[in-house]
């Protein structure tokens, strides 16, 4: 028997062990297989974080999962079939394009894994869709029509790009240079004009100066969520790029997707940190709870209501900066050099509440599931437009939520939450309203 | 041969075209590993197969329909409930079906009689949650929160908490489990009554042979329905707060307090359980692995290396802690009287406070198992002994002995003794030995330790629950016994005489002995040539 020892040496063992390299680079799958195969089938990914369990009813936290049952639409399936896929053992077939695709990548398998592990779910998620592309397999036929759009007509839904303005109110006019640049986004601009108008009149009420990008295009969201990454890319070098030429400080969205992109995926796919983009990313919701804390915005019209807020994804669990990392990993699974994971903890999800609470008259009541343990929506990452039943099952359990709480209105900060709960509530009938938190903060503004 | 179409369709008509699938890609992400308890060691590489087709009934019934179809086509079954207890819970065998019970997720409490009946699909810490809102709770093992608690209940079962009750057949009630052969039998008043408050029943009490001390995996049949005991608890409400990662529960102080003691010896460390015990206080009382406290305080694992890589030998041997759950059950002066006694036990062995954090995040609502896997990637614990409270701590000291030998390539641990803990307010002493490492490293030397376990177990005359379905029956059995493995192959014929729910398993440690060459050296005992 060798000798006992008695102390170890970490740096030294790590050293002497045999290493490999590591990237957080989606479009590398061989990027993720130890990622996938140290899943540990704890299904933390599906179970809303025990300690806020709220018992029997809303257990779960992935909509794949919940809504599909067999495990491999759950991120332990998933982990699974992917290593299967990167040992090729597996087939790319319909049904595994499903399992990959009927999942609205909304980041609360990859909190609920690292509330424990260390494990990149969301990243390795992502990467199954570029690997589906690059074999030829993906996207869905629905994804593939939205490219074209976008390719054509730079906008997710077809619609003439002479038409993107059109949302603006004729009483505000933008700056043509400011700090501020408010990027609409294909759904405020084209669908939910109320939005853009709302975000408008907020920034005009606060004294905010703001510009318009001089011709902007889609965010390119869809592109990168179903795995077409260098069309997506193509995208955000082009916006960055226009908005680097205004001269802007701060891109200011009021869509949660959006938001994730600038704020994350377009910094990952350019290979920069968020910090490293030249200007700053908020979401306005961020931007208007810095001007009530500065008095700049008082929120004096009081709105005798129950109000409920869904914590969009994009905006919440999904929206930790980005800062690219590559390294080496080792003895025990060890990396080098040390990796800062994003675990969703300082996602964007006081700051809506703060502004809720301080309307007057306004009652806001918390769903079971909340923050970090949302159940998503069910509409974004291209999830909706490929299987639109599953985008409407998915806003079904989360508006049954609503009538658990007793809530009257369902604010959310993303105009494609927003769409597919009004989609939901008017297929259903539910007496309950939706809006869009910027058209909560009007009307709390306007006197 | 795969799961004929014909087959296919008569399970299909059971529960609906939705709810079965033989579909490769739906299969695979039902496979064990490569990650996960137990796995990524010989065992799982080995013994576990890829099911042919997954099926999901709903209700007892469904479930009776299927088995009845699986026995009259000789197609083999496992029962599955979440999948996470490892290789051990998944098919051994080709062309194997799973039937994935997360469907039968029922949780009613019967609050006047103090009860819960759950399906084998629900986890833990809904019910605790369900508990908790009327003044209840239930022990939740330390497989964690994600567990089935059917699973759980009559496979493990038990954590700190069982303090005040101890293993799992005391909380069990009635229960129905579904025969290999699809007949129904119902355990305790259920056999009488569609009223499932007591365990036993009139009659042979029939919960040892689904339990035992650890279970059967499942082959014996499959259990629809169970009831079990709640416990009473205090009123206050414990709060959830904090982001992932950094959630927990608040603990309302003057109801329910963790203090933690250093104590200045192994003998203190007993010697205080044992009193505490006997002054019939607490609601948990406890001795945890060192590491367990890194793992706590690590934001990622390589700052759990950067902490751990700090101890050494000298500082884990010197190192002892007691770690105590003060619950104010009836009112706040019950526990400031327990806390009072507490104080005294701890003067006279010497014992010190350490500051300890008004808050739980690990034993009471969520049972953090999963942090296990945090620093090395695999895990497993690899026995559990009941013993009296002063041989469990023997027990941990052997175990750490014998696992120099194997380290690495299991972590370096400097011969921490494992977990330790009072059941049964001190009648029993809980000793559980967990073992780490990764799964890329040549893991022979982990897959020699587990048989080396049982061997050493056998010389030291411990009470291990490592018998039949983890080890060897062929080693074990005799050595139970001496005819243990007689009896439980007579069970199993008798239960199951076509052996086609989960085989070979109460054999399949045996078989793997057989089918990987690298454990042929250990084998030193006597079994037949040809096994199931």
């Amino acid at each position: 028997m060798p000798a006992k020892p008695t102390q170890i040496n970490v740096t030294a063992l790590w050293n002497e062990s045999t290493k490999h390299p590591v990237k957080l680079d989606v479009t590398q799958f061989d990027n993720f297989v130890y990622d996938m195969s140290r899943c540990i089938k704890c299904k933390g990914c599906t179970w809303v974080d025990h300690i806020y369990m709220p018992g029997a009813k809303f257990t779960t936290k992935c909509p794949s999962a919940t809504r599909y049952l067999f495990d491999a639409y759950g991120a332990y399936g998933k982990m699974r079939i992917g290593y299967a896929l990167a040992q090729a053992k597996l087939d790319w077939t319909d049904k595994l394009l499903e399992i990959v695709y009927a999942c609205t990548l909304c980041g609360a398998c990859d909190v609920g894994c690292k509330r424990n592990l260390d494990l990149e779910i969301e990243l390795t998620l992502e990467a199954l869709r570029v690997q589906a592309v690059k074999a030829g397999k993906g996207p869905m036929s629905a994804h593939t029509e939205i490219a074209h759009s976008i390719e054509k007509k730079h906008n997710f839904f077809g619609s003439p790009h002479e038409n993107r303005t059109k949302w603006l109110p004729q009483m505000i006019t933008p700056a043509v240079k400011a700090d501020v640049l408010y990027f609409v986004g294909c759904a405020a601009s084209y669908k939910n004009p109320e939005i853009a108008q709302a975000t408008a009149k907020i920034l005009d009420a606060s004294g905010t100066p703001f510009m318009l990008m001089p011709d902007e295009w889609c965010c390119g969201n869809t592109l990168y969520s179903v795995g077409m990454v260098p069309e997506a890319r193509k995208l955000a070098h082009r916006n960055v790029e226009a908005v680097k030429q205004t001269g802007a400080t701060t891109v200011l969205t009021s869509c949660a997707e959006g938001y994730r992109m600038w704020k994350v995926d377009y910094p990952k796919m350019l290979n920069i940190s968020t910090a490293d983009l030249g200007f700053r990313v908020v979401h306005l919701v961020e931007y208007v709870e810095e001007l009530i804390k500065q008095g700049v915005l008082k929120l004096a019209k009081r709105m005798d209501a129950q109000l409920a807020y869904h914590d969009s994804c994009s905006l919440g669990r999904l929206s930790e900066p980005w800062v690219p990392w590559e390294g080496q990993r080792g003895w025990m699974g060890i990396v080098e050099p040390r990796l800062q994971r994003r675990r969703g903890t300082n996602g964007v999800y006081q700051q809506p509440r703060d502004i809720l609470n301080s309307i007057p008259g306004v009652k806001l009541l918390e769903m079971p599931r909340m923050k970090e343990n949302t159940f998503c929506c069910g509409a974004g990452r291209g999830t909706r437009e490929a299987f639109p039943d599953f985008a409407l099952w998915a806003a079904r359990q989360r508006l049954e939520e609503i009538k658990e709480v007793g809530a009257e209105v369902l604010v959310s900060a993303c105009p494609w939450c927003k769409n597919n709960f009004a989609h939901a509530i008017t297929q259903d009938g539910e007496r309950v309203t939706v809006l869009a938190i910027s058209e909560v903060i009007l009307a709390s503004v306007e006197a | 041969m795969a799961i004929s179409k014909e087959a296919f369709k008569v399970l299909e008509s059971i529960v609906g075209p939705e709810y079965i699938s033989d579909d490769p890609a739906v299969c695979e992400g039902y496979r064990a590993g490569p990650g996960g308890y137990e796995c990524g060691l010989g065992y799982e590489r080995v013994m576990t197969r890829v099911p042919a087709c997954v099926i999901m009934p709903r209700t007892t019934q469904e479930v009776q329909k299927i088995v009845k179809v699986c026995t009259r086509r000789r197609i083999p079954y496992v029962p599955y409930s979440t999948g996470f207890y490892g290789p051990r819970s998944h098919p051994h065998v080709r062309d194997a079906l799973l039937i994935d019970l997360k469907r039968m997720d029922n949780i009613e409490i019967d609050e006047k009689h103090f009860f819960a009946v759950v399906g084998p699909g629900a986890i833990y810490s809904p019910l605790q949650e369900e508990a908790m809102k009327r003044g209840a709770y239930v022990v939740i093992g330390g497989g964690g929160s994600q567990a089935s608690v059917i699973a759980n209940l009559i496979g493990d079962g038990w954590s700190p908490l069982s303090h005040r009750i101890g293993l799992p057949h005391r909380r069990i009630l009635g229960t129905e489990l579904v025969l290999p052969d699809g007949e129904l039998l119902k355990l305790g008043s259920l056999a009488q009554q569609d009223d499932p408050f007591w365990g036993e029943g009139p009659g042979p009490d029939l919960r040892g042979l689904l339990r035992g001390y650890t279970g059967l995996r499942g082959c014996l049949g499959i259990v629809t329905r169970m009831a079990l005991k709640l416990l009473p608890f205090q009123p206050e409400r414990l709060e959830p707060t904090g982001v992932s990662p950094h959630t927990t529960l608040t603990l309302p102080e003057r109801r329910v307090k963790w203090i933690n003691f250093t104590v200045p010896s192994k003998e203190a460390q007993v010697k205080a359980m044992f009193e505490i015990a006997k002054a019939e206080i607490a609601g948990a009382v406890t001795k945890v692995p060192l590491f367990w406290r890194a793992i706590a305080k690590a934001e990622c694992k390589e700052e759990f290396w950067d902490i751990w890589g700090k101890e050494n030998s000298d500082t884990i041997k010197n190192f002892h802690i007691v770690r105590v759950l003060l619950i104010g059950f009836t009112s706040e002066e019950q526990m400031e009287y327990d806390e009072r006694v507490l104080m005294d036990i701890m003067e006279e062995v010497g014992g010190e406070p350490r500051r300890t954090r008004p808050t739980d995040e690990s034993w009471i609502k969520n049972a953090d198992s999963a942090g296990m896997w945090l620093m090395c990637g695999s895990y497993v614990s690899l026995d559990y002994v009941i013993e009296t409270l002063s041989q469990a701590t023997v027990h941990g000291e052997m175990y750490a002995d014998l696992k120099w030998k194997y380290t690495p390539p299991l972590m370096p641990d400097f011969g921490d003794p494992g977990w330790f803990q009072s059941f049964e307010l001190g009648h029993q002493g809980y000793s559980e030995f967990l073992v780490y490492w990764d799964q890329d490293d040549d893991t022979t030397g982990v897959d020699h330790f587990y048989v080396e376990t049982s061997k050493m177990n056998i010389r030291n005359r411990t009470y291990t629950s490592l018998l039949g379905p983890h080890q060897p029956l062929y080693l074990t059995g005799p050595k139970y016994g001496p005819n243990y493995h007689k009896w439980l192959l007579k069970v199993k014929d008798e239960f199951d005489p076509e052996w086609i729910c989960h085989p070979p398993v109460p054999l399949a440690h045996d078989v793997f002995m057989e089918q990987a060459a690298w454990m042929k050296p250990l084998k030193d005992w006597k079994a037949p040539k040809k096994l199931p």
